[in-house]
């Protein structure tokens, strides 16, 4: 009786592993994103990105004559799972590999795509992501450690802030964050009046709020995923939090204007890419992806969007399907939406993977994101 | 099935096992073995059939519930990593994670001696809660959301076991190891007393068994199986963080173990399978798996509570039954009870 059930496991097992066979004008990209689980909406919507930007690469002609097939493996938010499922695209030597979008899942797989040497394209934000000395992670956002310096810039300059409530998420993209503006505020004379974590997927935020108002800071920055982000809002509303809150990218973004209605109009902050950015051609973008996906994109559609555009460039430059010189042309490319529309913004990558572009500060209006300034690239 | 069958079959069984997964192309033989990948995914499927087992002693045998076996494979994971960073051989290593769990299962498993079953299974949740916090936010010893990176695999006899076949080899034989202990555990007269507190405790008690010392073996060495699967899963994956051992992957352990079949020795390998595997099969249904996989689940709690195990046990005996009949085995006779036996045993 074991025996049998267990032969016909084997059998299935078996019939499972049996290697796919290739085809020759096609170039099979895979994506390794968080399709479920914490990070589903960050993930989906860099996949979505990704799939129309290839359809439209597609179209034009693929690059460098192949045409790209794009396959997904979900890694349910889960930086184990993460492993697993770039384990498995590797063993199919791609020339490249997209995502995962959360930094525990990058910071995870990628020793693997380094020892390998496949170029990995990410959307995560971790700072220290860059700094583990890969020549093959490349980021399509910033990192905390270029973003986190414009916001204190912003809190000190703009806000004009003396003190500040911050509110983070307890994973390692809120806790990454948290550190690292913790740093820049220190240099520039704000004090830290009260220092919250929140957890993941927490759905009542009445005490913390609580918290906040009792710290009476200047202002409060707000750094959490988009469910938390919106939950924390819609109660800062309702318990009448009257402090500046302030943002980075997420909190400003259009998933948590969504879900948050009118408790999102008055937030500020920076935001290193946006969907109402002053260009024709992201408005362009994101007409078409709505009308496609019928949802409004966020920065991490945009991420996949142009990440995707990313790759076309850099295997173009390099002129040949080989990962080890792809990644050697992204080094030091700086890609322009004049020559490449579907870059959306002129951006530059360094030596370690790091992106440069212009970003902008903004403020959340009758449910719509204004831009009120462009930062210049940093370099 | 013939006696000289079953056991040619267990045979091929086993060398499948061996050399399934390897590149056998070298001896003349067709067959290029699995990727790494693939040789993944069937060393994870035997870690976590261990920690299923563990389950499985606890839910199907003692008659126990129990939502921490994540939180054990945990404890096992990191007890591994960090006596590993300081420097122990990963045998030591090993042991010391199934004996750590051992001796957490006893202190937690203490309060069994009052409370049983749900509360229980409260208390077990609780604790599950408890270790990942402690995994979370005790960032010196766990690194907290960051995980530990770069977890080496062991090196036996001077050979690295890096290379994902020969660590699958690894954890195959250490596999095999803890499955003849479980084997001889059910068969001794121990094994019997855990089924018989499950089947009626009242009794059990009245003939003599002492039911709390029992209750309380059983979940404590179902627990040091979930510290030895921890051992393995860590080098497995040579990367660690608390996700992997939340309350949902308790609860996961949980649902295989009756998925596969509580209380049939096979079932934790069938209900890991299913876990394990499913996600894979299913990937064409892409965001729509997990719906798929509950609805699998519920299905099949509603229509066959004994599991798959069971589903196959009642498939087989059906058909067999005409067979049976035409033989005409009668009490006492003695030959012709085998095939009840058989699909039984």
């Amino acid at each position: 009786m074991y025996l049998k059930s267990t032969v016909a496991a084997v059998l299935a097992a078996a019939a499972w592993a049996m290697p796919a066979s290739a085809q020759d004008n096609t170039l099979k990209i895979p994506g390794v994103l968080e399709l479920s689980g914490a990070g589903a909406i960050s993930g989906t919507n860099f996949r979505d990105g990704i799939v129309m930007a290839i359809e439209d690469i597609n179209a034009a002609g693929g690059v460098l004559g192949k045409k790209l097939v794009f396959e997904t493996v979900d890694t349910a938010s889960d930086p184990g799972k993460a492993r697993a499922a770039i384990q498995r695209a590797l063993d199919d030597k791609p020339t490249v590999i997209f995502g995962p979008v959360f930094s525990g899942s990058v910071n995870a797989t990628l020793p693997m795509t380094n020892e390998a040497q496949i170029p990995q394209i990410i959307g995560g934000e971790a700072a220290n992501i860059t700094s583990q000395g890969s020549k093959y992670i490349f980021r399509t956002s910033f990192g905390q450690n270029v973003s986190m310096p414009k916001i204190a810039n912003y809190l000190r300059d703009g806000v004009k802030a003396k003190s500040l409530a911050i509110v983070y998420v307890n994973n390692d993209f809120g806790k990454g964050g948290r550190n690292a503006i913790m740093k820049e505020l220190e240099s520039r004379g704000i004090k830290v009046a009260a220092d919250l974590s929140i957890e993941a997927g927490q759905a009542d935020f009445a005490a913390d709020v609580v918290k906040v108002k009792a710290a009476s800071a200047d202002a409060v920055f707000v750094y959490l995923n988009e469910e938390e982000s919106a939950r924390f809002l819609i109660e800062a509303k309702k318990q009448g939090l009257d402090k500046p809150l302030i943002g980075e990218t997420t909190l400003l973004g259009q998933k948590v204007i969504d879900l948050a209605k009118e408790a999102a109009n008055g937030v500020k902050g920076h935001v290193g890419l946006t969907i109402d950015a002053p260009s024709p051609l992201v408005a362009e973008f994101a007409k078409k992806f709505e009308a496609k996906f019928k949802y409004k994109p966020d920065h991490n559609g945009m991420k996949g969007y142009l990440g995707a555009y990313m790759f076309k460039t850099a295997a173009e430059k390099a002129g040949k399907l080989d990962p080890v010189a792809i990644a050697a042309a992204m080094h030091g490319l700086t890609v322009t939406p004049d020559k490449v529309p579907g870059i959306l913004i002129e951006a530059t990558w360094d030596d370690t993977g790091e992106i440069d572009r212009i970003s902008y500060l903004a403020e959340v209006k009758d449910g719509k994101q204004v831009i009120t300034q462009t930062l210049p690239k940093l370099k | 099935m013939s006696r000289t069958l079953k056991i040619a079959l267990g045979v091929l069984l086993i060398a499948i096992f061996i050399v399934g997964p390897a590149d056998l192309t070298g001896f003349g033989i067709p067959w290029t073995g699995l990727k790494r990948y693939g040789t993944y995914i069937l060393t994870l499927w035997l870690v976590t059939a261990v920690a299923a087992m563990g389950v499985n002693l606890i839910v199907g045998y003692a008659g126990q519930e129990t939502l921490a076996q994540a939180a054990f494979l945990g404890i096992g994971a990191f007890t591994t990593t960090l006596l590993q960073k300081a420097g122990l051989p990963f045998g030591l290593c090993f042991i010391a994670s199934g004996l750590v769990c051992f001796l957490v299962g006893i202190i937690l498993g203490f309060p069994a001696l009052r409370v049983q079953k749900h509360y229980l299974a409260f208390v077990t949740l609780a604790f599950s809660v408890f270790v990942w916090l402690v995994i979370r936010n005790e960032e010196w010893l766990t690194g907290g959301v960051n995980g530990i990176q770069g977890i080496k695999r062991p090196v036996l006899f001077g050979i690295s076991l890096r290379p994902a076949l020969y660590y699958y080899w690894l954890v195959l034989t250490l596999t095999a190891v803890l499955t003849g202990m479980m084997w001889w555990l059910l068969r001794s007269p121990w094994g019997r007393a855990f089924t018989a507190l499950r089947e009626n405790s009242v009794r059990a008690e009245s003939l003599g068994i002492d039911v709390r010392g029992y209750t309380l073996m059983a979940f404590a060495i179902g627990s040091g199986y979930g510290g030895f699967a921890g051992a393995m899963y860590a080098p497995l994956v040579e990367f660690i963080d608390p996700s992997p051992f939340a309350l949902g992957a308790s609860l996961q352990y949980l649902l295989m173990v009756v998925a596969g079949g509580a209380g049939s020795f096979v079932g934790p390998f069938v209900g890991a399978a299913v876990s394990v595997l499913l996600p894979e099969w299913l990937r064409f249904a892409e965001g729509f798996y997990l719906i798929i996989f509950a609805l699998l689940v519920m299905l099949l709690m509603a229509f066959c509570p004994t599991g798959i195990v069971g589903l196959f046990e009642r498939l087989t005996t059906k058909a067999r039954r005409p067979h049976a009949d035409d033989k005409g085995p009668t009490l006492g006779t003695g030959t012709g009870s085998t095939t009840v036996a058989g699909s039984k045993s």
